[in-house]
């Protein structure tokens, strides 16, 4: 199919193609079934939608929501799961459904409503990514939808409140990791040597958790000890996003060079520091050796040594 | 409950064997009870024959207000309350009566993953249809559930359980879908369901687990509840497996015993 086909999508950081998890399914299966797809970054500028975000959008149609873009893509003839058995199709719905309803409640909240990691990291993310005076309303907006979200469907009426329910999904989200943890096993993917849509899907929710920096990190910590699950969204970001990862984000690559700049001053600092300290050492040789053991001497010895120099 | 709380009821749990005169409570069967509790209310029931524990059920008006967490049914056993099928699980097997023992770790993480997504499809479908759907919901579900109510209380629950099940349904997507498209689900899931279960006679080959008690909890109240249109129903008989599944378990776990499933 030689239309184009244009995705609009939010941008990356911390090494990610993307940082919003639906975004990252679609881009995942893209690469994943070869579908050429242009990816359109929403910046703050005016131009573009943000509201279902991810868009699919051909020369006829506006396709929007993760599942119905794949439908879509597979219907154009990208279909990642051309190898599945029937079987192995039925398990990934049921492991799909399993993340969406074990997973996503506590994803939802370490993004967007404990309330350190959304003042500190995605608050500000996204809010240099809209323009003003949208991005002063977006992310509450936002953030009050995931927290809606959680209280609606795991929060028990009538009381709704939050406190009870954060213990319950952060358990139901570790217990999902085990699980997938343990269906991955030792293999590269989740249905042999060739990735999935079920891939794409576990990647896009386990990857922004992954690499995200947040104050607050306890999901995260549990993902970094499940260590066949890290190496999964390692692989997949080696080699499918690799190639992309210097064009999509060039504010990272700067980051990079920042980085190595101060790194090469601080070095050279230091080497001129071991200089001069050598300089004088080499300068003033007749320091006596005499002095050096009084240095080592603690103030309280001090003082009772000059105390005893006192007393008769 | 918290973590705390809920170690602590484990172990009361553990220490006392399964009573005799456990109940299971849900809303009144002929005129009150809608098909997603009835579903709900069934899988309990079918796990618990399959433990082979004795359990009676009681039909109250107000069962929905009795369950600590606002869900039917609930069992009563000794002096605790515990209610939806997933706890229900846990409270047996702190009993010492499990179903998915012999399970391997991935067949575990399969069977829980098969209960997300019936919980997910099916179960989000069947509230769709009862409280989405106008011509459901004017016929049958408003009449239904206000029934043991005077007036003008059972319009207001009524209008109320619409309103808070309209929200959950926006708050996860489906608020925007149609009626053929939730039906499109439904049948997505059947075939994944029908797939899994190929020819063997349960979903782990031998023994039946609490999914087998799930799906066919879902499966049999959709088969034999008669709504405005038949079309959730043909959904489901399209698949064969699926209704000689449904028919197995009804027989050797509802009539064998001498009780009627519904």
């Amino acid at each position: 199919m030689a239309a184009p086909l244009e995705l609009s999508c939010w941008g990356g950081g911390w090494g990610l193609p993307s940082v919003h998890s639906e975004s990252l399914v679609v881009m995942a299966y893209a690469k994943f079934s070869g579908a050429p797809l242009k990816v359109n970054v929403i910046d703050n500028t005016w131009r573009g939608s943000r509201g279902d975000v991810p868009i699919l959008t051909t020369e006829d149609n506006i396709v929007s929501q993760p599942a119905k873009i794949l439908n879509f893509l597979r219907k154009q003839k990208y279909n990642a799961d051309y190898e599945l058995s029937a079987k192995q199709g039925a398990d990934t719905l049921a492991y799909i459904a399993l993340i969406e309803e074990k997973l996503l409640p506590a994803v939802l909240h370490t993004f967007w409503v404990e309330s350190d990691n959304y003042l500190t990291v995605t608050k500000p993310w996204f809010a240099s990514r809209i323009p003003f005076p949208l991005s002063l309303i977006l992310p509450g907006r936002m953030s009050k939808g995931a927290l809606n979200r959680i209280l609606l469907t795991r929060g028990e009426p009538p009381l709704y409140h939050l406190r009870e329910v954060e213990a319950q999904i952060y358990r139901d989200a570790k217990e999902c990791l085990n699980l997938l943890s343990n269906r991955l096993g030792k293999s590269q993917f989740f249905f042999g040597d060739t990735p999935s849509t079920l891939d794409a899907y576990v990647f896009g929710f386990l990857a922004p958790l992954y690499k995200v920096r947040f104050p607050k990190v306890q999901l995260q910590e549990h993902l970094k000890q499940l260590s066949n699950l890290c190496r999964f969204c390692d692989d997949i970001l080696n080699s499918y996003f690799r190639l992309s990862l210097g064009g999509i984000s060039p504010a990272g690559q700067e980051m990079v060079d920042a980085n190595l700049q101060k790194l090469t001053q601080l070095v050279n600092k230091e080497s001129n520091l071991i200089e001069k300290m050598d300089d004088n050492l080499r300068q003033s040789p007749q320091l006596p050796p005499r002095k050096l053991p009084t240095l080592k001497l603690t103030p309280a010895e001090e003082e009772s040594n000059s105390l005893q120099r006192l007393s008769p | 409950m918290s973590l705390v709380a809920e170690a602590f009821v484990s172990q009361i749990a553990a220490a006392e064997p399964w009573p005799e005169n456990a109940t299971l409570y849900q809303q009144l069967k002929g005129e009150q009870i809608l098909l997603s509790d009835n579903a709900a209310s069934l899988a309990v029931q079918a796990f618990l024959q399959m433990c082979n524990l004795p359990i009676k059920v009681v039909c109250r008006a107000n069962a929905e207000y009795m369950s600590p967490s606002g869900k039917v049914p609930f069992i009563h056993v000794g002096n605790q309350v515990v209610s939806e099928l997933g706890p229900i699980v846990q409270f047996v097997k702190a009993k010492g009566h499990s179903l998915s023992d012999g399970l391997d770790e991935v067949q575990k993480a399969e069977m829980k993953a098969y209960m997300e997504l019936v919980n997910n499809m099916l179960l989000t479908a069947e509230l769709y249809l009862q409280w989405c759907d106008e011509a459901t919901v004017g016929e049958i579900t408003h009449a239904r559930y206000g029934s043991p109510y005077p007036w003008p209380l059972n319009h207001i629950l009524a209008y109320q359980k619409q309103w808070e099940v309209k929200r959950k349904m926006k708050a996860i997507g489906w608020g925007n879908k149609t009626l053929d498209q939730v039906l499109e689900d439904v049948d997505q899931c059947c075939q994944a369901l029908s797939q899994r279960l190929g020819t063997q006679p349960y979903f782990f080959n031998k023994q039946p687990t609490e999914l087998d008690a799930l799906v066919f909890g879902h499966l049999y109240t959709i088969l034999t509840t008669q709504l405005t249109n038949d079309e959730l129903s043909e959904k489901v008989k399209n698949y064969s497996n699926l209704l000689a599944f449904c028919r197995r378990i009804e027989q050797h776990y509802f009539e064998d015993r001498g009780k009627v499933g519904v």
